[in-house]
């Protein structure tokens, strides 16, 4: 049977399924990622991106495909993590540009979409690289586009859009030489291809739409995220709305079901009268509630009416709020706009792991330090929220991480603030570029200057694998230290200290004055003290500075300037 | 037509046999450790003022002359020099009280001794290249009108870049000015200081490492003076070689008509402590 036509209803589930296949590979994905530092992450991105898409596509009520793909690309753009986030979060915003307007679509102009998606994530990344998720959309959407000029199926085309997709996936080593190296495919182009493979499921009827996840941790990530993105929005504890996180499980009856048939849609509208951050997820046996509301009763008995309760949480969050408060020393009863956040000229944000770092940037002048890095990325949301909260006129991003630096951008594009993005790829770089910082320049100054003072520090990292590999044609095992002098290996072995001293001795030369060492959560005093008697030793003229940053994973960073 | 004769304070941090040379009046500010009070470069010389503050137990403080002190000198040199006109040139407004004492001397002697009190918005060897350029001309027969005009230019033409070894001295006494900014850092920075046109510190700019510093410095005065026939002044407190150094890389770079090396006196010792250099530079007159 041929299908001409896509409707609203269908192409909704076929992204709840896209984002369904997505989250239950996520993990393998991770694992794809080629370089071999404790980083794999790439599927915990794209799901926490997706997954962002999809509460929007819920949301959306309209049976119209122009409105689903609207909604579903203003979620992805948010909750856009990581550079594949980014870039897919792009791919939808050209989809949805394209089918704007559309109650339903046709094999035209889905491949035209597909199309369009591609040249606007291209547009967006500034530096394309072949073999990777960029590739994988591209050869996939031509392949489409050639086939919907004479066949009007939508299923077929999605299927041979898939086919490519997986083809060109295969052929990503070869453009890569990374990842020919460590024998393994892109990990970004693999969790798009889950993504198709999960519309055609839904085209082809193999699927039943299933807006239900079975696993129990992926409930919890979403309360989570649902939680960070509260959290951030709180001020005082006055400001709470709705004081108790509320978390039901109810294993479905079915005699009550057949007095009270349930209706996922149905119950989430009902429950969202009654507060905030509402999840509602469920299978054929079971119901989970995660709601912020001012009476918990209501929805345990509301949840009740549909089989018996499992499980209930309620926790007093002004209370928890309050603690917290007190903790940071303030004042509980008489919560004030702190001092800090009076209006000011200029606010810089940046991200880093460890009390430590963060320290070291606010003395410097930064405002606000996401919690993130390497395997936290923080999303285009976050970035935002920190944008808005920063209450200034001019905004500052310092990314301090390759990975970070496009969900920045986006965030900069998103804002209707004056933001500017000050790319540094590295915490050293971030820490060089606020010394340029001069709040009484003017923006593009600012940044003229952090970019060029960038360039005069040179970064040192060690870290370890994560599992055996090889790269430059150096064999590293598992648990081994890498020192990784900018983008490279350096030196490797089992001695954290061993593995530090090569690294510094080939970023040390006759031009460098100080080098800074930032030790690590898992480094001791006597273990730093130790490198620094080497340097002394061996460079008596380099001025050696120790700061406890107190980061995971990096025993330690270093920078030479 | 009188001649011109040129006053400024201790602070100007002139070279004592310039000042004999040059028929430079010096009026000394004061520094006190503790109890016991000194005359800036009177009774107590640079070298002896930074071997006192090593074995201090608190940083000392210091203050202006009295307006007294200047109706005095002015007098004094208005009797001995047959009816001159009287240039007084001093540290910033800023910084001190000093320029307001030579201001109330000048207006309490109203017409009958005549003098044009000066604010150099400047500390150290950068009141001192003002001064030593424009006593230069006095000297030659020059007017008071042209003496004056020189002096807008030269406080036009000026430029001070100084380092500190350490900002608790600025911090201490209360001249950090905007460079405070640089304070909260956890991060050894070593800020390249100057004066802002109103004569206040400011750091132009944060680098971390000497080397740095002086690169950005001279770099900074190639945007300035390029090609231009130009007069150097470093001041040092205790900071000898490396002044001669840096005056070595500013020969190397520019041409230098006229060198002055010299050190930072006790009163601006005093507010930005021992390891300090800063290097003036104007322009000369083709």
């Amino acid at each position: 049977m041929t299908v001409n036509i896509i409707e609203g209803e269908k192409f909704a589930q076929m992204l709840v399924e896209g984002a369904n296949n997505l989250s239950s590979n996520s993990k393998k994905i991770d694992a794809l990622n080629v370089f071999p530092v404790p980083d794999g992450d790439t599927g915990t991105n794209m799901n926490l991106t997706i997954t962002s898409g999809v509460k929007e596509v819920r949301a959306q009520t309209k049976n119209h495909v122009g409105a689903i793909s609207s909604s579903f690309a203003k979620g992805l753009l948010m909750g856009a993590r990581g550079n594949s986030g980014v870039i897919l979060s792009q791919l939808f915003r050209g989809f949805s540009k394209s089918v704007e307007g559309k109650e339903t679509i046709t094999a035209k102009d889905l491949s035209k979409a597909l199309d369009y998606g591609v040249e606007m994530a291209y547009k967006a990344v500034m530096k394309p690289v072949e073999g990777t998720i960029l590739t994988v959309a591209k050869d996939a959407a031509k392949k489409g586009n050639d086939f919907s000029k004479h066949n009007e199926d939508v299923n077929e085309l999605m299927a041979v859009v898939l086919e490519e997709a997986k083809a060109s996936l295969e052929r990503t080593p070869d453009l890569l030489p990374v990842l020919k190296e460590v024998g393994v495919v892109d990990s970004g182009g693999q969790g798009l291809v889950t993504i198709y493979e999960g519309f055609l499921a839904i085209l082809r009827g193999e699927k039943v739409a299933d807006s239900v996840q079975q696993d129990e941790p992926h409930m919890d990530e979403l309360v989570k995220l649902e939680h960070h993105q509260s959290a951030q929005s709180h001020l005082a504890t006055e400001d709470i709305e709705f004081g108790y996180c509320t978390e039901v499980m109810v294993k479905f009856e079915e005699e009550k079901m057949a007095e009270n048939p349930f209706s996922e849609d149905g119950f989430r509208q009902q429950l969202d009268q009654y507060g905030d951050s509402l999840l509602v997820v469920a299978d054929e046996e079971l119901l989970k509630i995660h709601i912020h509301v001012e009476y918990p009763g209501n929805v345990i008995s509301e949840a009740q009416k549909f089989g018996s309760l499992v499980n209930v949480k309620i926790e007093n969050m002004r209370e928890q709020h309050t603690t917290i408060l007190n903790e940071k020393g303030s004042e509980p009863t008489a919560p004030k706009p702190s001092k800090s956040n009076k209006k000011t000229e200029y606010a810089v944000i940046t991200v880093g792991l460890g009390t430590g770092i963060a320290d070291l940037f606010k003395g410097l002048g930064v405002k606000t330090v996401i919690e993130g890095g390497q395997t936290m990325n923080p999303s285009t949301e976050d970035f935002v929220k920190a944008i808005d909260e920063s209450n200034a006129n001019k905004i500052i991003l310092l990314p301090n991480n390759s990975n970070i630096v496009m969900a920045a951008n986006q965030a900069a594009d998103v804002s209707d603030l004056d933001v500017i993005v000050v790319p540094s790829k590295t915490v050293p770089q971030g820490l060089a570029a606020m010394l340029a910082f001069n709040p009484e320049q003017s923006l593009d100054e600012n940044a003229d200057g952090m970019n060029e003072i960038m360039k005069e520090v040179k970064t040192g990292e060690v870290t370890y694998a994560v599992r055996d590999t090889s790269l430059n044609g150096v064999a590293i095992k598992k648990g081994d230290f890498m020192g990784i002098y900018e983008k490279n290996i350096v030196s490797t072995g089992s001695s954290v200290q061993e593995v530090a001293k090569e690294l510094i001795a080939e970023m040390v030369d006759d031009e460098s004055e100080i080098l800074t060492i930032i030790r690590g959560e898992d480094r001791t005093e006597s273990e730093s003290d130790e490198i620094v008697q080497y340097i002394e030793e061996q460079h008596d003229d380099v001025e050696v500075e120790v700061h406890l940053g107190n980061q995971p994973l990096y025993s330690y960073i270093l920078s030479v300037e | 037509m009188s001649i011109v004769k040129i006053v400024t304070d201790s602070t100007a941090d002139i070279p004592f046999d310039l000042q004999q040379e040059l028929d430079i009046s010096v009026v000394p500010l004061k520094v006190h450790f503790g109890e016991e009070t000194f005359e800036d470069g009177v009774n107590l010389t640079s070298n002896e003022f930074y071997e006192k503050l090593g074995g201090a137990d608190s940083i000392p403080t210091t203050s202006q002359p009295t307006p007294h002190q200047f109706e005095t000198e002015y007098r004094q040199l208005f009797e001995a020099n047959d009816s001159p006109d009287i240039i007084s040139i001093h540290l910033s407004s800023k910084l001190s009280g000093t320029f307001q004492s030579a201001y109330i001397a000048s207006q309490t002697l109203g017409d009958d001794i005549p003098v044009t009190v000066v604010d150099s918005k400047r500390a150290s060897y950068a009141i001192g290249i003002i001064v030593v350029e424009v006593a230069t001309m006095a000297k030659a027969g020059a007017t008071k009108e042209d003496c004056l005009k020189r002096v807008d230019e030269l406080l036009e033409d000026t430029t001070v870049f100084f380092m500190v070894d350490t900002l608790e001295y600025l911090e201490k006494n209360g001249r950090i000015g905007k460079a405070s900014a640089v304070l909260g850092s956890l991060l050894k920075i070593k800020p390249i200081l100057s004066l802002t046109e109103e004569g206040e510190v400011f750091p132009f700019e944060k680098v971390r490492g000497q080397k740095k510093a002086i690169h950005r410095m001279i770099q900074e005065f190639e945007n300035r003076y390029g090609k231009d026939d130009i007069h150097v002044g470093i001041s040092h407190a205790k900071a000898e070689s490396e002044a001669k150094s840096l005056m070595t890389q500013m020969n190397d770079h520019f041409t230098v008509k006229k060198e002055v090396l010299t050190n930072i006196g006790p009163v601006i010792g005093t507010h930005v402590g021992p390891g300090t250099i800063a290097v003036s530079v104007t322009k000369m007159r083709k």
